[in-house]
Parts: C-alpha cells; sequence; structure tokens
C-alpha cells in the first residue's frame, strides 16, 4: 500500500486539488439550497487556489497518494479586529476523498494546520462549513472545538 | 417472445380470479379461537373473571405473554405501502392484500399467525415509535415493501431497540434465498465462494443485503461489483457524497466492494464475472445476450425481476450462462423467498429468539441449499420449490438450533425437537385448512 503524505500545496497540485474543492462544494448543496454551486465552479476552484497559493495569509494542504492529491485542506489568517485573540486560523475548505477517509488522516491534516497557522500567527483555530453539516460539527466537537458563530441566511429573491 | 404470450394470458387471468375471489371472501385471512368452547360458561376461563388471573400473571413476569398467550406464535406483517412489490408507492390500504397473502403463506407453509398490519406512517421515527410499541403482542415483525433506503435504517434501529426478531424479507429474505441458490450453483459449476467474482446489477434493499450476507458467508467483497442506474459504484463516483447523506448503506458498499476500482456499466462489470445477480428492474432488455456472453465460462445468471426478468433465461443460456434462476415459478430455479421466510420464524418463534442474526440466516441458506443436494442438483434444480414441504421445518429447526448457538434464545431445545414441533404445528395448520375447505365451511370459488 502506497502511503499518504501531507505537504502544502504546490502549482502543480491545482488541478487535482480544484477537483477536490468543487466536490466539496457540491456536498455542501446537499444541506442548503443556498449553496448551490455555480456552472464554473471548477475554473473559479483552480482560481481560488492559485490565489490562495500566492497569498501569504492562506495556508494549502494537500494529502497525496502516489502522483494524486486525495485531500486538501484550505485556510486563511483573519484579523479579529474586536476580540482577543487577535488573530484566527480560519479553515475554510476541508475535504478528503471517500476512500481515504476513516484513516485518522483528517485527523493528520487539522494538526498539520493548526501548527502552520500558528506559525502565520493564528492563536485560535477555526472552521467553517454548512450548519447542517452533521458530520463536520462531530469531526470537530471530537478535536474539542465548539461552536462560536451562527449565520443565519433568508434569500431575497 | 412467443413463450411470454401464454404467461401473459395466466396473468391476466389470475389478475381477474383474485379480483372476484377477493371480494367474494372478503379478503384472505382471519383469527379464530383455537380453544374450546363448550358453552357460554367456558367465556369465564377464557375471558373474565378467569383470565384475571393469567393477566396478574403475566403482570409479575412478562416473559410469560410467551407461555399463556399466543404470542409465541404471532408476528406482524407490517408495512407503510411505499414499494409494494412491482407497484411502488400504492399506500397502505392498497398494500392490505399483499400483505393478506403474506400472512396466508406464513399461515400455510410456516404455521405462524402472521398479522398483515399496513400504517399510515411515513416518518421514520413515528413509524419506529409506532412499530416498537407493538412488541407487547408479539413475538417478531415482519417488514415488508418499505422503500430503500428508508428501510435500511427503519431495520436497523427496530433491531437495535426490540428484544423480539425483526425482520426485513425484502433484504434478509432475498439474501438468503440468493445465498442458498448460490450455494449449489457454485457447487455444480465447481467454484469456491470466496475465490468466486460476484457481480450484482441493482443497488437497492435485496442487492445491498446480499452484499453484506455474502460477505459473511465468505465471498470477497474486493471480488464483488455493484451496478446501479449510473454504472459501476466504485469509491470514486462523483455521486459518493451525496450516497454519504442519503443512502450510507450504499456508500459502505461502494467503498468495500471493487477491489479492482472497475469502471463502466454492466458490461465491464460482467467482463470475466462468474455470476450476476440481477435484482433491478422489469426486463427482458435490461441484460444483453453481448453482457452475458462476456461472463466467464460455467457462468450463473440469477434475473430475479419480476414480473419479467431483466433478460429472458433462453437468452441467457443462449449466450452461454450454465445455470439461470429467476423470481417466476414458470422456469426452473425460482428464487423465491417464500422457501425461507416461514422457516425462519417458524425456528425463531419456537426458541423466542430475541433477533435474526446474518449467521441465523446463513445457517437457513445452508439447510435449504443441502435440502435440494439431497434431491439431486441439476442445471434445472439448485433450490428447492415452495412445494418441498420438508424443506420449512427443516430451516426452522436449524434455525432454532443457531438461535442456541448464538445465545440468542429464550428457550432451549434439540434439533430433534425442534424439526418435530415445527413439523407438528405446520402440518396443523395445513390440516385445519384441508378440513375448512372439505367441510364447505371455506365455500369453494365462484363460478365464472
Amino acid at each position: 500500500m502506497e502511503e499518504i503524505s501531507v505537504r502544502e500545496a504546490r502549482r502543480e497540485d491545482v488541478e487535482e486539488a480544484a477537483n477536490l474543492v468543487v466536490r466539496m462544494k457540491r456536498l455542501n448543496n446537499e444541506f442548503d439550497p443556498l449553496f448551490t454551486v455555480v456552472d464554473d465552479a471548477p475554473e473559479r476552484a483552480r482560481s481560488y487556489l492559485t490565489t490562495s497559493l500566492e497569498s501569504k495569509s492562506s495556508l494549502v494542504l494537500v494529502a497525496v497518494k502516489g502522483k494524486s492529491v486525495v485531500g486538501i485542506l484550505r485556510a486563511e489568517v483573519r484579523e479579529r479586529t474586536f476580540y482577543k485573540p487577535t488573530m484566527g486560523g480560519n479553515i475554510t475548505d476541508f475535504y478528503i476523498l471517500p476512500e481515504h477517509r476513516r484513516k485518522a488522516l483528517g485527523n493528520t491534516m487539522l494538526e498539520r494546520a493548526s501548527k502552520a497557522l500558528r506559525k502565520l500567527g493564528a492563536q485560535v483555530v477555526t472552521a467553517e462549513f454548512p450548519a447542517r453539516n452533521e458530520i463536520a460539527v462531530k469531526f470537530y466537537s471530537k478535536r474539542r472545538f465548539r461552536a462560536l458563530t451562527n449565520i443565519y441566511a433568508e434569500s431575497t429573491e | 417472445m412467443r413463450r411470454s404470450l401464454p404467461r401473459a394470458k395466466a396473468g391476466e387471468e389470475a389478475s381477474r380470479k383474485a379480483v372476484r375471489y377477493s371480494a367474494f371472501y372478503g379478503g384472505k385471512v382471519a383469527t379464530m379461537p383455537k380453544v374450546p368452547i363448550r358453552s357460554l360458561d367456558d367465556f369465564s376461563i377464557w375471558y373474565t373473571p378467569g383470565v384475571a388471573a393469567v393477566s396478574k400473571l403475566i403482570q409479575r413476569d412478562v416473559e410469560l405473554s410467551f407461555e399463556y398467550t399466543n404470542r409465541w406464535n404471532s408476528i406482524a406483517i407490517i408495512t407503510d405501502g411505499s414499494r409494494v412489490l412491482g407497484l411502488g408507492k400504492i399506500g397502505p390500504e392498497a398494500a392490505l392484500p399483499v400483505m393478506e397473502g403474506k400472512s396466508l403463506i406464513y399461515k400455510y407453509l410456516g404455521g405462524v399467525d402472521a398479522y398483515p398490519l399496513p400504517i399510515r406512517v411515513t416518518d421514520v421515527e413515528k413509524f419506529v415509535d409506532t412499530v416498537s410499541s407493538l412488541e407487547p403482542a408479539l413475538g417478531g415483525i415482519n417488514l415488508e415493501d418499505i422503500e430503500s433506503p428508508k428501510c435500511f435504517e427503519i431495520l436497523e434501529r427496530l433491531k437495535g431497540q426490540m428484544a423480539i426478531p425483526v425482520w426485513h424479507d425484502d433484504q434478509q429474505g432475498t439474501a438468503g434465498v440468493i445465498l442458498a441458490a448460490i450455494y449449489n450453483s457454485l457447487e455444480l459449476t465447481e467454484r469456491k465462494i470466496g475465490e468466486t467474482r460476484i457481480t450484482l446489477l441493482g443497488s437497492g434493499a435485496a442487492n445491498i443485503a446480499a452484499v453484506r450476507l455474502l460477505g459473511e458467508a465468505g465471498a470477497d467483497p474486493k471480488k464483488m461489483i455493484v451496478v446501479d442506474s449510473k454504472g459501476i459504484l466504485h469509491p470514486g463516483r462523483e455521486d459518493m457524497d451525496q450516497l454519504l447523506l442519503r443512502n450510507r448503506w450504499k456508500y459502505e458498499v461502494a467503498l468495500e466492494t471493487n477491489g479492482g476500482r472497475v469502471t463502466g456499466g454492466l458490461e465491464e462489470a460482467l467482463n470475466g464475472a462468474d455470476v450476476l445477480v440481477a435484482a433491478a428492474a422489469p426486463g427482458p432488455r435490461v441484460v444483453k445476450k453481448r453482457e452475458i456472453a462476456g461472463m466467464a465460462r460455467r457462468a450463473i445468471v440469477f434475473l430475479l425481476a419480476n414480473p419479467v426478468p431483466e433478460m429472458w433465461p433462453g437468452e441467457a443460456i443462449a449466450a452461454g450462462a450454465e445455470i439461470v434462476a429467476t423470481g417466476r415459478s414458470d422456469f426452473p430455479n425460482q428464487v423465491n423467498n417464500s422457501i425461507l421466510f416461514p422457516g425462519i420464524f417458524r425456528g425463531a418463534l419456537d426458541v423466542r429468539a430475541r433477533t435474526i442474526t446474518d449467521g441465523m440466516v446463513i445457517a437457513a441458506a445452508r439447510e435449504i441449499a443441502r435440502f435440494a443436494k439431497e434431491g439431486g442438483l441439476s442445471q434445472r434444480r439448485i433450490i428447492p420449490t415452495m412445494l418441498d414441504w420438508e424443506v420449512y421445518p427443516r430451516v426452522a429447526a436449524t434455525v432454532g438450533v443457531k438461535a442456541q448457538e448464538e445465545g440468542e434464545a429464550r428457550r432451549r431445545a434439540s434439533k430433534e425437537e425442534l424439526g418435530r414441533h415445527a413439523r407438528e404445528i405446520i402440518g396443523r395448520s395445513r390440516k385445519m385448512h384441508r378440513v375448512l375447505v372439505e367441510k364447505r365451511i371455506i365455500p369453494p370459488p365462484p363460478p365464472r
């Protein structure tokens, strides 16, 4: 069995990693129609990741098996203007292909991200995902994360 | 096609009779007393005031309800009418004739008092609450004709919280009888289950349960491939996350099967396969000759859709299949749940089982296979027919013994005792019916 390694993403990972981002956005769509994925999501995902790779406040990790990207975690460091601690690292995208789940890869990627975000100045790590994603709630709760912010939505159309 | 015309006519005739007879008899089953009523004085024994003494005993020890009432022999056949055989979502009232038919088979072939009980509940939570609240009156539950994937969750939850067997015939019954037929097909074609490549067409209740049961029975999940309307199931499929949230049973199957990560459709899935289990959609052109031709030599092909199999058996044989089974009685090798469920519940009830495990189903499948083998196996006889009366007590005794071995029985008995008891009960049930017919208490059907 080939080992899976976790490392910072490179330019050559963008194509495959973008596919995973799109899969994750489609998964989000299962939770709420306000997460309906746009038609050009693959192109947007590529551009989103390319920009992230160039940004000093972003972090993109990939899990790689052989030459394939099997997991992605994207996060960014944000200033918390009114609160202490003042710098937070927010995980915006986290997806692992079904075949590679339940093998502690999620844990490895999260730990690796926490360390990297700390180096980027984050004093707290947060994660955002659809409110109805109970799998994510369980994942983070098990790792001592707690609910911090609620975002409520109403369509104006 | 020439052969199908008389069958179509026979089907139409059966439908006409079903409507006329159902109206004439006012349904198919009824309850009746099984104790002597010599005079109205006996009511004071069977009902108040005498019955109070029995109730008090049970109040002190509820397990005695299995001894002093008919609970030991009672099950309910419960449906929401959401996926009734070949008819789809027809609702609970329309499902009642089907449940009555099942009840009739339970009584006639298994001696089991099975109450047809369609319920007007669609929500899983309410369904589970409703069914579990019936436990005090019953020795078992037969779930029937409930849509997938709801049926998986309902079965899982009820099995987890009820101390009586909960059985979903469309899952466990079909999977069990498929396994029995596979055992003998493998023997005839000199294969070992662990080395056999099995392709399953359709991912409904039957095939999802079959994957699990075949795996428990020694088949290698990595050598199984499941094909649904979108093609071969594999972990890389785009709809995997959707399955995770909407049908986690199918999601698990996608993760566990198809070790070679084959992609494509049925043709690719059948390339070199030893066995096809099709439980997909009525045919006859769902499976093509060229797809069967791509299978390994001495191929085994089960075409289980009703009323028309996924392809006509003759075409499968012409394409190279050695053994062909269908779900119909007018072709050889009928893979029919009715061979299994009456004996399964007879055995489970007779040891007051708390559940029906996969181990019990596998033991029953082995016994069915053994029974057919004793009568001589051939391409056209891999499984007993419903007329093989002795198969039911044999299955019952086997299941009863297995329940004891697995620690799921409230009562102990030897295999011989269980077989004798099952023969007595089933024999009495059929005799009672025969007498009622002979004495014209059950009148003959109306003339045309």
